[in-house]
């Protein structure tokens, strides 16, 4: 009458660590005070930030790949890269957020980032 | 009375036609009653020749519902021995029967569909975790030459156009330089990743009729599978994964099942609401058009 | 096999024990959770993401107790033997 289910592993401990992971059981309620949401506004601004700086970053190592740009290009957009990501972090220690704070949660789609 | 729903089932047993549905508070023609959330009768509230399978939900146990999870698998799982269930996601409560009614009635033809897709069907996962840190230090000290540009070595074993000459070093120079050798090696990682993703599912891809595919969810979780499998080939899977098992590697696996069809429910009906359809939507394609997007479902 | 345990003499497969049933744990919230027929909307009153998610630790410390309670019971779903 029970159901024939089985859950078989030789490495509990290791599935337990990677999968709590994934589950992100932390809690993600925020508390609405004042300057908790000048925070939140600031991780929400930054969040998207970084987003678009990783997406150029990305662009900008797969046209190197591509093999398509001079070497003054490369050294402009290796400036431009450097800057912002400099200016990245300044602002997040402004703020005092971490990296992994950095991230949104889209529910079914998974993280942003 | 707010109603709690575990499933959905075909009121007439599969194979048998009967023209009239389960009547309501019956237990859904299974040899004794079941208790579900809170002690509360598990019963059936028919809808044409569906049936979605409920208990009242009191108010005290509706404060401890977090608790109840083990309690919605079990009951779920009994179903699945006499039935075909859609089973519904933890914590679908309704404010009324009406309500539920309303719900069954938009959903019908998608109800219709998947209990049919899924008649004699079961889900089993498939959990990987491989040696991340090994695979990404290998890869490092292929394309890390310290006595050299590891730009220019790339080029080479790549036979692509471009040739970064060093001749003048600068800061941004060294930068783009690093950001590229990282970019190369979590290329270099994912593409491996999906190499070994290939192998393990080799070995399941033909036995199961679909499979959901979610590639590292994690740097070490590699591979979180889930396979719908025919009843009958039940045995057949479960050898496979005996082979994979001891096939020589340095992977870990969880292997689970049989579970009620979670992973394999398609809804076509989105909710109304116009915002959630379009930021999803907007979002994937913003991702996908970057690169971004995990392959969340895969063939 | 008597998965009942009254005195804690194998330290060692009691704590296997509670790994296994954390597994399992993990493994029912990993579809129960956010999978099956997924209904949202006014009509429903089942919690928002955030707040399943938020559950998610809850249901973690509780249902050990309950597993813990529960046990002795036929289960869901059979423990594995240990391999």
């Amino acid at each position: 009458m029970t159901m024939n289910r089985t859950i078989e592993t030789d490495s509990q401990e290791a599935f337990i660590e990677e999968i709590e992971k994934v589950q992100d059981v932390l809690p993600k309620r925020i508390d609405a005070n004042s300057k908790n949401v000048e925070k939140g506004l600031a991780k929400l601004v930054l969040t998207l930030v970084e987003l678009i700086r990783k997406l150029l970053e990305k662009q900008a190592m797969r046209r190197i790949e591509g093999g398509s740009l001079s070497e003054e290009e490369i050294e402009g957009i290796g400036e431009t890269l450097m800057k912002l990501e400099n200016k990245m972090k300044e602002l997040k220690e402004i703020f005092g957020l971490k990296d992994e704070e950095l991230n949104l949660n889209l529910g079914p789609l998974g993280d942003l980032m | 009375m707010k109603v709690y729903a575990y499933g959905i089932i075909n009121s007439n047993p599969e194979g048998i036609v009967l023209p009239i549905p389960f009547k309501e508070g019956t237990n859904s023609g299974m040899d004794e009653p079941l208790s579900g959330l809170g002690e509360a009768s598990v019963y059936n509230i028919p809808y044409r020749d569906i049936a979605v399978i409920v208990s009242e939900l009191s108010d005290e146990a509706k404060e401890k519902t977090d608790t109840y999870i083990l309690e919605h698998e079990r009951i779920v799982e009994r179903l699945m021995e006499s039935f075909t269930v859609l089973p519904m996601r933890f914590l679908t409560v309704f404010n009324t029967k009406e309500d539920l009614l309303g719900m069954a009635e938009l959903y019908y033809e998608d109800f219709k569909d998947n209990l049919a897709r899924l008649y004699n069907k079961v889900e089993f996962g498939m959990k990987v975790i491989w040696p991340a840190d090994t695979i990404k230090q290998r890869i490092v000290d292929v394309y890390h030459k310290p006595e050299g540009d590891g730009l220019a070595s790339y080029s080479q074993s790549h036979k692509t156009k471009h040739n970064v000459s060093i001749s003048t070093e600068s800061p941004a120079k060294t930068f783009v330089k690093e950001k590229f050798q990282e970019h190369i090696i979590e290329k270099e990682f994912q593409e491996e990743a999906n190499r070994c993703i290939q192998v393990v599912d080799d070995y399941f891809n033909r036995i199961a009729c679909e499979k959901k595919l979610k590639r590292l969810q994690t740097e070490s979780l590699l591979l979180n599978a889930s396979y719908l499998v025919d009843k009958d080939r039940q045995n057949e899977f479960k050898q496979a994964f005996e082979q994979l098992k001891n096939a020589p590697s340095d992977l870990k696996f969880l292997f689970s099942g049989p579970w009620p069809c979670y992973n394999f429910i398609n809804l076509t009906k989105k909710p109304s609401s116009v915002d959630y359809f379009n930021t999803e939507d907007m979002l994937n394609r913003l991702l996908a058009q970057q690169g971004f997007a995990q392959e969340r479902n895969s063939v | 096999m008597d998965r009942q345990i009254k005195t804690l003499q194998d330290k060692n497969s009691y704590l296997d024990l509670r790994k296994q049933e954390r597994v399992t744990l993990l493994e029912i919230l990993d579809r129960a959770l956010d999978k099956g027929v997924v209904i949202s909307g006014d009509i429903v009153i089942s919690v928002a993401d955030v707040d399943l998610v938020y559950l998610g630790l809850k249901i973690l410390l509780s249902s050990v107790e309950t597993m813990e309670r529960l046990r002795g019971a036929p289960m869901a779903g059979a423990q594995e033997e240990p391999t």
